[in-house]
């Protein structure tokens, strides 16, 4: 029987499920910079980018998601960072997000 | 007379095995340089820098006068090594020249003149006493360096290298060669007579104080001993640090035809990481060594590592390349360039999608032959961007205004961090935009940018201009009046504005129109990294601010009331370490403009 198109779908379910992700990765990020459990998730980093001012980069969403173990377009969304380093001046943790970016890249790209 | 005696062999395979190295060496690196320096080699060779060169060698290498200027004992340890040991072979061949003739007499004959000399009935006292004196020269080099190892205060550093195995092996040589030539030549003062005043005196004590045969059978081991320590040391030296003898020299030649290091690592950066003599010169001015006890990252062991293919991202990426080290190394070797293209062959990856969306972006306002780029960091610290607005206003200069409303970042802070070619990217998109607005000069208030600007992008027809020099102009233009009402100020050299591009005069000059200008202990060519440097991803926040609190108690035991620097990364580093109110220059010139 063909699938009648009623003009809606449904949703793909965004669930994160911790449970099925795998951490690895993330655990690794972690271990090399153990600053990020102290991240807030106050958005500073995102409102001051300079690449976020110009696309939808969202530093704050990538890191958590990363930390999640959703590694899924991490590396492309971070490689539109320019390390230009204001996120790191304004995070209140005061947390290495240039580390983070480049600690990020390398534990996710090819290198 | 023969020249050959079984002691001879170990400084025979050494001497060879020497040069065949070096040799080998230098072929292979000129061999793989990139195209466009061999051009530039083989222009440069018959031009008068090679006669300039020849002279600078003699200064450097074996007088080397940049390390007197930095501290006169180690100058002289340094000096007496070289000038000493050099002119020790010289006078040493004049000596075997004014008693043989011009008679061709091999190497180890030169060098062993003394054992070979013994069936010569006439004497020269004049060579007898140069040569001890000479050798007196050398070794109180020698007793110096082992002071230094023991003590390096008494020598005027702090700190002074940790060496691993393979120099240990070549400095000990190193320290036994003369000593151990001193013995040999006073025994046989003691056997055969002759000599100067000092191995004459001592071979005379020994022969009355000592029995004959005693004499006569360290004789031989006495000699052996002194080949040895020289075939040891030369079969070590191109493995070791002591490479940088002969590698300062065509390094010097090099730079004097302009083979610089470039941002891609080559085979050229070898004659730089070769010709560093781990004196450890470098240790003292890092700030990372000074104020947070982290020893392992310093140039001489990031050479070192480099040299040795043992190079870590870590190492590599702790670094302000705040150029202290630079400023001081006595060889002059490139060391923020061999950094950032260290860095860039641990991690550039080229990506031909990145940065898609700078497509078609232009987000700048305004019309005017002055442009003003405000960089990332000026649009985080609005107070400078508000301040440069009036100075525009008040000179009733027409602005385009570059990047206000967001704009993309100059690429340096990509750059340090290894991303050479994504960074590229960045440059060009830059640089379309300012040709696009027909600008004639660009304005911009972070020293980041305006290094970047001026090394790297090459732009033709726009003068490119920080703000501390443009508000100077419009000084001395007469155009922009100030009131003198700023009262004690000091300043703050930014490491890319001072060291980076040279601009000291500029701010101070503007400074004292507004206040009074007292200078911190360490300023100009010695002033302090802020700790925020865009170039360290490694240390963390509480170290970088460490750094500032190190500074900023200088600018506080000044007595001025306000810290005034051109950076505004540097304003957000100093404003944390320090109560004092914290102001770029643009803010105090905007508030002292007379109306």
């Amino acid at each position: 029987m063909a699938a009648i198109n009623w003009g809606f779908a449904i949703s793909r379910p965004r669930v994160i499920d911790v449970d099925h992700n795998n951490l690895r990765k993330s655990d690794e990020i972690l271990l090399e910079m153990p600053e990020l459990q102290s991240c807030i998730g106050c958005g500073a980093c995102t409102a001051s980018c300079t690449a976020g001012n110009l696309t939808q980069f969202n530093f704050r969403k990538v890191h958590t998601l990363v930390r999640r173990g959703e590694y899924q377009g991490a590396y492309e969304e971070m490689n539109k960072c320019m390390l230009c380093g204001k996120c790191r001046l304004l995070c209140p943790r005061g947390i290495n997000t240039r580390g983070v970016v480049m600690l990020i890249k390398r534990k996710l790209g090819d290198f | 007379m023969t020249f050959f005696a079984p002691f001879c062999i170990p400084f025979i395979i050494g001497t060879v095995s020497l040069f065949v190295t070096i040799i080998a060496k230098w072929v292979s690196w000129v061999y793989y340089m990139p195209r466009t320096d061999r051009k530039l080699l083989r222009r440069g060779l018959f031009s008068m820098q090679t006669v300039k060169g020849v002279g600078e060698v003699v200064c450097e290498c074996l007088l080397h006068r940049r390390i007197f200027r930095i501290n006169p004992l180690l100058g002289y340890m340094h000096m007496s090594l070289a000038f000493g040991w050099f002119l020790l072979i010289v006078v040493g061949w004049l000596e075997t020249v004014a008693y043989l003739g011009l008679e061709p007499v091999p190497l180890q004959g030169h060098v062993f003149f003394r054992y070979f000399a013994t069936g010569i009935s006439e004497h020269k006292p004049v060579f007898d006493f140069v040569m001890d004196a000479l050798l007196l020269f050398v070794l109180s080099g020698v007793a110096l360096a082992w002071g230094k190892r023991f003590y390096s205060r008494a020598m005027g550093m702090r700190r002074t290298t940790k060496h691993f195995l393979g120099d240990r092996v070549a400095l000990s040589a190193l320290w036994f060669i003369f000593p151990a030539r001193l013995v040999a030549e006073s025994l046989t003062c003691a056997l055969y007579g002759g000599g100067g005043f000092l191995t004459g005196t001592i071979g005379r004590w020994m022969a009355s104080h000592v029995n004959i045969e005693i004499l006569q059978m360290l004789y031989e081991p006495s000699w052996w001993f002194y080949s040895c320590a020289l075939g040891v040391f030369f079969v070590a030296m191109p493995f070791s640090r002591y490479q940088h003898i002969f590698t300062e020299i065509p390094l010097i030649f090099l730079r004097r035809y302009r083979l610089l290091p470039h941002e891609k690592a080559s085979s050229l950066d070898k004659f730089q990481i070769q010709a560093c003599s781990r004196c450890g010169i470098c240790l003292d001015p890092c700030q990372l060594q000074q104020d947070l006890g982290i020893n392992d990252v310093q140039s001489v062991y990031f050479l070192r590592d480099r040299r040795y293919n043992r190079l870590k991202l870590a190492v590599a990426n702790n670094c302000l390349m705040c150029g202290r080290c630079e400023a001081v190394c006595p060889v002059g070797i490139n060391l923020n360039t061999l950094r950032q293209n260290s860095r860039d062959r641990l991690r550039n990856i080229p990506d031909e999608s990145r940065y898609k969306y700078f497509k078609g972006l232009d987000r700048s306002s305004g019309e005017g032959r002055v442009g003003y780029f405000a960089g990332c960091m000026t649009l985080l610290t609005p107070r400078t961007l508000h301040s440069m607005e009036q100075i525009f206003k008040a000179v009733g200069e027409d602005v385009w205004w570059a990047d206000r409303d967001g704009g993309v970042c100059c690429g340096r802070p990509l750059k340090l961090s290894g991303e050479t070619d994504s960074a590229k990217k960045m440059m060009q998109f830059n640089k379309e935009l300012f040709y696009k607005h027909n600008i004639s000069i660009l304005v911009t208030s972070c020293p980041i940018c305006l290094r970047v600007f001026r090394e790297e992008y090459a732009l033709r027809g726009i003068e490119v201009l920080h703000h501390s020099e443009y508000i100077a102009r419009l000084m001395r233009e007469g155009r922009l009046k100030l009131n003198n009402d700023g009262g004690r100020v000091t300043y703050h050299d930014p490491c890319e504005l001072g060291r980076g591009c040279g601009i000291y005069d500029a701010p101070r000059e503007v400074l004292s129109a507004v206040g009074e200008l007292l200078e911190p202990k360490h300023t100009r060519e010695n002033s302090y990294c802020c700790g925020g440097s865009l170039a360290n991803t490694v240390i963390g926040d509480a170290q970088q601010l460490r750094l500032a609190q190190t500074m900023s108690a200088e600018f506080e035991a000044t007595g001025a009331g306000t810290v005034v620097t051109s950076c505004p990364l540097c304003k957000k580093s100093i404003a944390r370490g320090t109560s004092m109110p914290v102001k770029d220059l643009s803010e105090i010139v905007a508030e002292n403009i007379a109306s």
